[in-house]
């Protein structure tokens, strides 16, 4: 309850704040409340209850997901050195305090007990994020993403609306435990068929929100169009807090149902696991092909929606948690390069920008290139076990197929990955040394070494989740 | 004391309820077409937002229908809450339909098709 | 944290020391920050031996893998043979670092050299202190890796690169059979931690059993330079001479003895490997000491010779006499390192010349050195009352009453041992000087850095018998009755040796006869071994390794190299290639007509959406539609 508080108080603060404070001071006063509010997240730990009047509900699993979200958080501000120097980005204090209400939505849709508040969290996040991806004002690519998004978002949201609407039709309560409790005393011949309908038109406005296919054409136009930081906020924070919700829908409430709606999302994951790889596969802008591969991980992550073991949340964060890693990373290196050959290159985001990086920046392009292995599921990296963890959960279901093209896209995945190893390492071009704050530097280390160690040494969170 | 307006509003769901529940699933779900209908067809960027608002209101009605079938408040409640989150999705809204017309000075979603491939 | 964690961690800390700012350190800083570790993990490792009150104890790491059966944990055993492992290895391993501290002291990579030098104790250290095959495994591998580091420490030459590539494939072969065991045991025993394994075979559990033990041996083999595998160590005296009196002589090598002495229990429930690994260690012996014979480099005869006395170790094992075998890695660590070291003074005197018929005339110039190396001489070829008589010796009585004709072999090996020591001892210190003027003129003894490990390790190889002194001795046999517990019921019997009999006086012939012949053939006669044109007949045979070198070149190597080239060009080239690419070319265009799904135009999105909610909705109602 505290950090729900505590975050929109000091959202509040920081546009206060921005009247007086100077750019670099209020990135670290960000930083800190984030902290302050990571730290009252935890003070909750094994400390179960229900708020709001019952409607909000903390326990391990949403602190688990609060922290990685709040995690996230701090690695986009961290890494957001560039608000100062820009006169686009000229209201610091404001991007500052949306991206914290914006995380205030992520940890409603994490510990929803009622779908009214899973509603709330969601339009909270959602329209945090076409502000803040509408930013840049006059560039029309960042105005074209802000409108695809909006349309598109709300018209999602449409969708989950109405299907609320039929499940409350069906159940006559808004509240989990209510649906449960109806659902199991109610006789399955007597349940109206729109119940169904409702359920599937969750899952879709649910599914719009992580990118799965064939609701995931706003993805690439999106992520590309926005800011690089922003995106990285919206590849992380909104993924892992619309997962937290799939899981809730989909695994918790209606888990009995799952013959109802798990051919629907069986063929989802495979259309979207397809999709988002080859088509990451001939990309030249390696901002847009972390978007595809971010429709592709939406992908891998649905694979243990669809097995529904007693496993799936533990394995939901661990996967979480090493993607936003890698992602923030490599978002991160993508960001820096980027802003430096603006002037020097005709698109600034391609691979070809990235020549040469390591010549005279080895840590960013060491830290690139591990972002990048953990994306690919190599292993010795978190990313490994993440999808080892995945398909350990489809082999316990005996559903083979899907793990088959899992792999096979994984493959795939590896060549567009590889491409930007090689051309950070291998080809040549003229980076200078690209001088980076020192907050930027410690979230790019500490989320690397996080990186690897987790990936020698899973056991270390995985006994936590 | 039950006075004559506590009656007549104690009839009222008795009243809503001689009409059978498909009937109010079938108006909702025709309006929540036509507003996907227009989400699909328009081009200009203010219409397409009135369909999702008339989407978000075809979700309203359903909602306080149900609300009144099973005499549950809860229903309406939410009602109000989609109707305060609508809102602020408006503003939000035309405040970037404002923004891209200052930059192209035309509102047609159309002719916004440069990020792709 | 406990005091026994710190014993690995200290060697970890000076390798990341010093490895990562070894050009920014000046040599002595550089050399205390190596030095400091092996020491401070000796004084632990002392503390806890003089503390240990005979219980197994068990550090717990970390739980490295555990994925739903399977649980690998990181742990460490605190036991009898696992405390005196640790001491040898500390021991002598701050001996050595003393040692290269003014060995490698005109050297550029000094830093590098003790970093590696660290890393080399730290994998070893895990080695022995595992309380599983895997923990085990984890050091076996790394100090193979160190030890290709450390062979290919001065890699100008192409031919020492070579030397490290040869040591860390062969190992690689022995590692392979090894691994194939610990699959064999976790399919046994879903477990590799040695409590539970060794539980479960003494409760009669498990089948395949000498498959297992076998696997592991075979790791033994490329690990401890049994036949066939052993070809990679004399070719490893490329390195410098320090890493071969650690890793060649005290520790590395012995990692193969002690790996079996650790699994008795399940080698004792396989005769027939046994009886393999006994008559493996018998051949390896003969061949190294025969080889050893006519060489003339003063590093490969000791490299000769260790091959030969590993064998010993195992022909021991193979005996099922643990303790023996045991006893007799304890005192040649001391006197092979002993004479390693010495050697590496002698060739530091004589301007890193290694060849002996160059030599000669040394005892008045290197006096310390001269009487270190004499008395590692005495030791290794078993005359009493040295550590070497003891050890071999208790070796050869298990033999004795084990298989006499094993026995009969391995006096020969012994005799043969003595004579080759002999002779290299006498025509490097004795007679007439036969280098050039410029050695002459810079011939000192060395430092007092290098010369009193010498003297430590020369009152060690004096005094070292008292470990196990036998009983019809009057000794304690401190040894048998420390290791006792972890051997296997009733494989201690006292040996009782009567003082006339051919068990006794057998073996003390070998030592003393062929000593003194030699001393007559090298050092009275004068006779100096023949250049290299001029051995010709069966010596020639024998000097050149018994072409075993070349054999496996043309059985193994050459073939490999042109299977390789065949793979390459056809099938690599045609086939593979041509698979390979075509997917990849599939993927290509696929990925370019997917790309034009993007079409930017949001309308064309949304029709997507809806139609997939369509079918989706059709799909999910079509019992109520139809």
């Amino acid at each position: 309850m505290t950090p729900v508080i505590a975050l929109s108080l000091f959202g509040i603060i920081n546009l206060f704040l921005g009247f007086t404070f100077k750019r670099q001071s209020l990135q670290v006063v960000t930083l800190l409340f984030i902290i302050c509010s990571m730290a009252l997240t935890a003070m909750d730990w094994n400390h179960e209850y229900l708020w709001f009047g019952d409607m909000m509900k903390t326990n391990n699993l949403s602190i688990n997901f609060s922290l990685i979200i709040q995690l996230a958080g701090l690695l986009v501000v961290a890494f957001s050195n560039g608000f100062g120097k820009d006169e686009v980005y000229t209201q610091p204090a404001e991007y500052y305090a949306i991206l914290l209400f914006s995380l205030v939505g992520a940890l409603l849709m994490v510990s929803f007990q009622n779908l009214i508040m899973l509603f709330v969290g969601l339009e909270i996040l959602s329209v945090a994020m076409y502000v803040l991806t509408g930013s840049d004002k006059r560039n029309l690519r960042s105005n074209e993403a802000a409108l695809k998004y909006f349309l598109m978002g709300s018209f999602a949201t449409g969708f989950l609306l109405f299907g609320i609407a039929l499940v409350y039709g069906s159940t006559r309560s808004l509240y989990i435990s209510g649906i449960l409790y109806n659902l199991s005393h109610t006789a399955p011949e007597s349940l109206p068929s729109f119940l169904y309908a409702g359920i599937i038109l969750m899952g879709i406005g649910l599914l719009f929100k992580i990118s799965a296919a064939p609701f995931h054409f706003w993805t690439p136009d999106v992520y590309e169009g926005a800011p690089t930081i922003f995106t990285m906020f919206m590849s992380t924070v909104v993924k892992t807090a619309g997962f937290a919700a799939i899981y809730h829908i989909l695994d918790v409430t209606f888990g009995g149902f799952q013959k109802n709606w798990i051919i629907t999302v069986y063929f989802i994951t495979i259309i979207t696991l397809i999709l988002g790889n080859i088509s990451a596969a001939y990309q030249q802008s390696a901002k847009r092909m972390l978007a595809f591969s971010s429709i592709s991980h939406a992908g891998y992550m649905l694979l243990t929606v669809c097995a529904n073991q007693p496993s799936t949340s533990s394995n939901i964060l661990y996967y979480s948690l090493a993607y936003t890693l890698a992602t923030a990373v490599s978002f991160a290196v993508l960001m820096v390069v980027a802003e430096y050959q603006t002037g020097r290159t005709e698109k600034p985001e391609n691979f070809d920008a990235l020549n040469g990086l390591a010549k005279n920046n080895p840590s960013l392009a060491f830290a690139f290139t591990v972002a990048l292995l953990s994306l690919a599921g190599i292993p010795l990296t978190a990313g490994f076990w993440g999808k080892f963890f995945v398909f350990t959960d489809m082999f316990n279901k005996n559903l083979t197929y899907p793990i088959i093209i899992a792999v096979l896209m994984s493959a795939v995945g590896i060549y567009y990955y590889f491409k930007g190893i090689i051309s950070v390492y291998f080809n040549s071009g003229e980076i200078e040394k690209i001088e980076t704050s020192f907050l930027f530097k410690i979230a790019l280390w500490s989320a690397c070494i996080g990186t690897l160690v987790l990936g020698i040494y899973p056991t270390l969170l995985k006994s936590i989740f | 004391m039950e006075t004559k307006t506590d009656r007549f509003m104690q009839s009222i769901p008795e009243i809503i309820r001689t009409i059978p529940l498909t009937h109010y699933i079938l108006l909702s779900s025709a309006l929540f077409a036509i507003g996907v209908l227009g989400v699909l067809t328009r081009r200009n960027a203010l219409i397409v937002f009135m369909a999702i608002e008339l989407m978000l209101n075809a979700v309203n009605l359903l909602l306080a229908a149900f609300s009144s079938y099973f005499s549950d408040p809860a229903g309406q409640i939410f009602v109000f809450f989609i109707m305060a989150v609508a809102a602020a999705e408006v503003a939000v809204g035309l405040a970037i339909i404002v923004m891209i017309y200052r930059n192209i000075q035309t509102i047609d979603i159309g002719l916004l098709n440069k990020l792709r491939n | 944290m406990s005091s026994i964690l710190f014993i690995p961690l200290l060697p970890l800390i000076g390798f990341l020391i010093n490895g990562l700012s070894f050009p920014k350190l000046s040599n002595p800083v550089a050399g205390i920050i190596g030095t400091i570790p092996p020491l401070a993990a000796f004084a632990l490792s002392l503390q806890l031996f003089l503390q240990f009150d005979g219980n197994t104890q068990i550090v717990p790491l970390l739980d490295w893998i555990s994925v739903g059966e399977l649980s690998i944990p990181i742990a460490f055993q605190i036991d009898q043979l696992s405390l005196l492992m640790l001491l040898i290895i500390t021991g002598v391993g701050t001996l050595i670092h003393v040692y290269s501290s003014a060995y490698m002291s005109h050297d550029e990579g000094f830093g590098k050299f003790f970093a590696f030098l660290n890393l080399f104790v730290f994998f070893m250290l895990l080695l022995v202190m595992g309380s599983g095959f895997v923990t085990l495994f984890i050091g076996w591998e790394g100090v193979g890796l160190c030890s290709y580091l450390l062979i290919g420490f001065w890699n100008k030459k192409n031919s020492y690169g070579d030397a490290a590539r040869k040591a860390f494939i062969m190992n690689r072969i022995g590692d392979l059979g090894f691994l194939i065991g610990i699959f064999l045991l976790f399919q046994e025993f879903g477990t590799a931690t040695y409590q539970e394994v060794f539980e479960a075979i003494k409760a009669g559990n498990g089948s395949n059993l000498g498959l297992i033990a076998f696997c592991l041996f075979i790791g033994a083999m490329g690990k401890s330079a049994q036949i066939p595998l052993f070809t990679w160590l004399p070719d490893a005296m490329a390195g410098p001479t320090p890493v071969s009196a650690l890793i060649h002589a005290a520790t590395m090598v012995t990692a193969g003895i002690y790996m079996v002495i650790r699994a008795n229990v399940l080698f004792e429930m396989s005769p027939e490997v046994l009886h393999f690994v006994g008559w493996i260690g018998l051949a390896t012996a003969l061949l190294g000491a025969a080889i050893g014979l006519f060489q003339n480099d003063i590093k490969k005869v000791l490299a000769y010779s260790t091959v030969s006395q590993l064998g010993y170790m195992f022909m021991g094992l193979g005996a099922s006499a643990y303790t023996a075998s045991f006893f007799h890695v304890m005192t040649h660590a001391f006197f092979k390192a002993l004479l390693f070291l010495g050697a590496g003074s002698v060739i530091h005197a004589m301007s890193d010349e290694q060849d002996i018929r160059k030599m000669g005339g040394l005892k008045s110039q290197l006096p310390i050195t001269y009487i270190t190396f004499l008395l590692g001489t005495i030791a290794i070829a078993g005359i009493p009352p040295f550590a070497g008589f003891f050890s071999k010796d208790e070796i050869l009585a298990h033999l004795y009453h084990h298989d006499i004709v094993m026995w009969a072999l391995a006096i020969v090996g012994s005799a043969l041992t003595s004579f080759y020591m002999f002779r290299v001892f006498i025509v490097t210190f004795h007679g007439d000087f036969r280098g050039t003027q410029h050695q002459a003129d810079h011939l000192h003894e060395s430092p007092i850095a290098m010369t009193l490990p010498l003297i430590v390790l020369a009152v060690l190889s004096v005094i070292g018998g008292i470990i196990n002194l036998p009983a019809f001795v009057g000794g304690n046999e401190f040894l048998a009755h420390w290791l006792n517990p972890i051997l296997p019921e009733g494989s201690h019997e006292a040996l009782e040796v009567h003082f006339a009999s051919l068990e006794f006086l057998a073996p003390l012939a070998a030592a003393f006869i062929p000593a003194i012949f030699a001393i007559q053939l090298y050092g009275s006669k004068k006779a100096v071994p023949a250049a290299d044109a001029e051995i010709s007949g069966i010596q020639k045979i024998i000097y050149d390794k018994f072409y075993i070198d070349e054999a496996y070149n043309f059985l193994f190597v050459k073939p490999i190299q042109f299977l390789s080239q065949f793979f390459y060009s056809f099938i690599d080239f045609l086939i593979i290639d041509l698979l390979v690419e075509s997917t990849g070319k599939f993927v290509k265009s696929s990925s370019n007509e997917l790309r034009k799904l993007q079409s930017g135009n949001i309308g064309f999105y949304i029709f997507m959406m809806v139609a997939a909610i369509a079918i989706i909705l059709a799909w999910t109602l079509k019992s109520w539609i139809f």
